[in-house]
């Protein structure tokens, strides 16, 4: 049982990821973007190519990841969100679905669609594993949750203790008035969005060695996290990273009980008895529906 | 030596529809111009053509320190100290009052920023008690007083105010007019929209009448309270005397 939390609360820091990633895309934009999970694979990818390809360190690769996610999302905001804005938030949506798809295929492309593996973070093919209690604990899982922590704090301090993070946050709350006190509003869409995409990339680097990266994994880590997001709250970031690790943990103890392939229709289940029940989320504020 | 601002037979409006037609305007440094008219006139939709935000500017030019401003993106405009306090005020709701107006000196080093807020403090002393509350809940007077404070924290060479006494007790309104004359007093210069043409035309140096977008009358503000057209519509038989 633990030791299914455990590995729960793993996944669930990716799914915790992009379900930030939402959310900051959401605030700026105010479209939901479902390519965020394809961001994730392409993430693991680059980290791929860099370690099995370039036979660099891994250290490197998530370094690269994280500012290569940072820069595509400079350009996938400027030419595709931007320009799909002018038909509407519909319009975005149905772009940002599409994107999965293209994402899919590039991706492909370039690496193969069969999943590659990426190097533990301490070292080697296989990963340290300490048990207490009856409880195995890989070292890469307490990578992951010491690098969701770390994000977490870097994004806590980013919005809520330096200007151009406020300047962000303003912008979404009142672009009129965001422009009215000279900020670019443009500008801080954009790195709204590249925040967004570094925080994906920089998921899938570090749950990577775990789960494997690249293949068709994508569209089932962008849905895993919209209804971590929906359940924590869309407007709430603190609801964000807890619902999606929560649902990571509900995916690996009904994997654990039902077996595999069983838990997705139960977590998307879930989607739905969370928004009849409580449809601004466990952390979210009824003001924002109706926004 | 040219206005600090110029309008020159400026045509504006939404997206293909015209609002504003053939207004021409000035405002010299120091001076405090007021745009008085009736309601759907067109002078939110000036002020908006001249910052660069929602309205869009057809035909005409807006020059700001001799510098033409029409077309500019409207931070750059704020950037150069033409700042604009907007109807509906678009405070940031849900930052603080302390971020609204350091935002307001967005870009300005943390010395300039720090000094702001104390100053913004020093001249509202009652936005000082709320200063960690969000924007949302604040009262409209405060809201009113944190939109000016946001917009002043810049020091801006020209404030822009959308009618800044709109819904307010009467109480309050005074302390904005107050507020408005000592700004005046040192040498900031205002462009004043309103509806209470009795206060503003007090405190105005110059008025301009705007009706169905067009300037109908113009001249000093003590000749236009005088001026029977004026007194009629405006002043409405000037009962506040
Ligand atoms: N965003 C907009 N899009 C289209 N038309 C608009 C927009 N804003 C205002 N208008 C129209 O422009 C005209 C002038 O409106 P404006 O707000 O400039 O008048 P006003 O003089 O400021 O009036 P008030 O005293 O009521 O504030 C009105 O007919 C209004 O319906
Ligand atoms: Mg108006």
């Amino acid at each position: 049982m633990l030791q299914l939390v455990v590995a729960g609360l793993t996944v669930g820091s990716g799914y915790a990821l992009v379900a930030l990633g939402i959310h900051i895309i959401l605030r700026a934009t105010r479209v939901i973007n479902f390519a965020q999970g394809e961001f994730v694979v392409l993430g693991g990818l680059l980290a791929y190519s860099v370690t099995n390809v370039l036979h660099a360190n891994v250290w490197l690769g998530l370094v690269v990841a994280t500012a290569g996610g940072f820069a595509i999302g400079l350009v996938y905001e400027r030419f595709v969100l931007r320009p799909a804005a002018r038909g509407g938030e519909l319009a975005v949506t149905i772009v940002s679905i599409g994107c999965v798809y293209v994402l899919l295929y590039g991706h492909s492309l370039v690496w193969g669609s069969l999943p590659l593996p990426l190097p533990y973070f301490s070292g080697g093919e296989a990963d340290v594993v300490w048990r207490a209690g009856g409880v195995q604990i890989a070292a890469q899982q307490l990578w992951v949750l010491g690098f969701l922590g770390l994000a977490l704090g870097a994004l806590a301090f980013f919005f809520e203790g330096t200007t151009y993070g406020k300047a962000i946050r303003a912008s979404a709350n009142s672009p009129v008035g965001a422009a009215l006190v000279g900020i670019d509003v443009d500008r801080a869409r954009s790195v709204s969005v590249a925040i967004a995409i570094a925080l994906a990339a920089f998921g899938g680097v570090i749950v990577g060695p775990i789960t494997l990266v690249g293949g068709a994994a994508g569209v089932g880590i962008a849905i895993k996290g919209f209804v971590g997001a929906v359940i924590g709250g869309l407007d709430s970031p603190v609801g964000c990273a807890v619902g999606g690790l929560l649902v990571g943990v509900v995916e690996k103890l009904l994997e654990g009980r039902l077996g595999y392939g069983a838990s997705d229709p139960i977590v998307y289940g879930l989607l739905i008895v969370a928004l009849l029940v409580r449809p601004q989320g466990l952390f979210g504020s009824r003001r924002a529906i109706r926004d | 030596m040219s206005a600090l601002l110029d309008v020159a037979s400026l045509d504006a409006g939404y997206a293909g529809l015209g609002i504003v037609s053939d207004v021409s305007l000035e405002v010299g440094a120091g001076e405090l111009v007021a745009v008085l008219g009736p309601n759907g006139a067109g002078k939110s939709t000036l002020l908006r053509a001249i910052s660069g935000i929602e309205a869009t500017r057809t035909g005409g030019s807006v020059r700001f320190e001799g510098r033409d401003i029409g077309g500019m993106r409207a931070d750059r405009i704020a950037k150069l100290g033409l700042v604009h306090v907007p109807e509906g005020r678009q405070l940031f709701t849900e930052l603080t009052v302390d971020d609204n107006i350091r935002l307001g000196a967005f870009g300005r080093p943390r010395a300039f920023v720090e000094r702001a807020l104390g100053e913004a403090y020093e001249r509202f002393p009652q936005l000082e008690a709320r200063r960690t509350s969000t924007a949302f809940a604040l009262s409209g007077g405060e809201q009113q007083m944190l939109a000016i404070a946001r917009a002043l924290a810049s020091e801006p060479k020209l404030l822009m105010l959308d009618e800044p006494s709109t819904g307010l007790a009467p109480r309050i309104v005074a302390a904005i007019f107050e507020t408005i004359a000592d700004l005046r007093k040192r040498g900031t210069s205002v462009l004043l929209v309103e509806q209470n043409a009795y206060l503003t035309l007090r405190v105005a140096d110059r008025a301009y009448v705007l009706e169905h977008g067009r300037i109908v009358l113009s001249g000093p503000a003590t000749e236009l309270a005088n001026d029977a057209r004026v007194r009629a519509i405006y002043l409405g038989g000037s009962s506040e005397e």
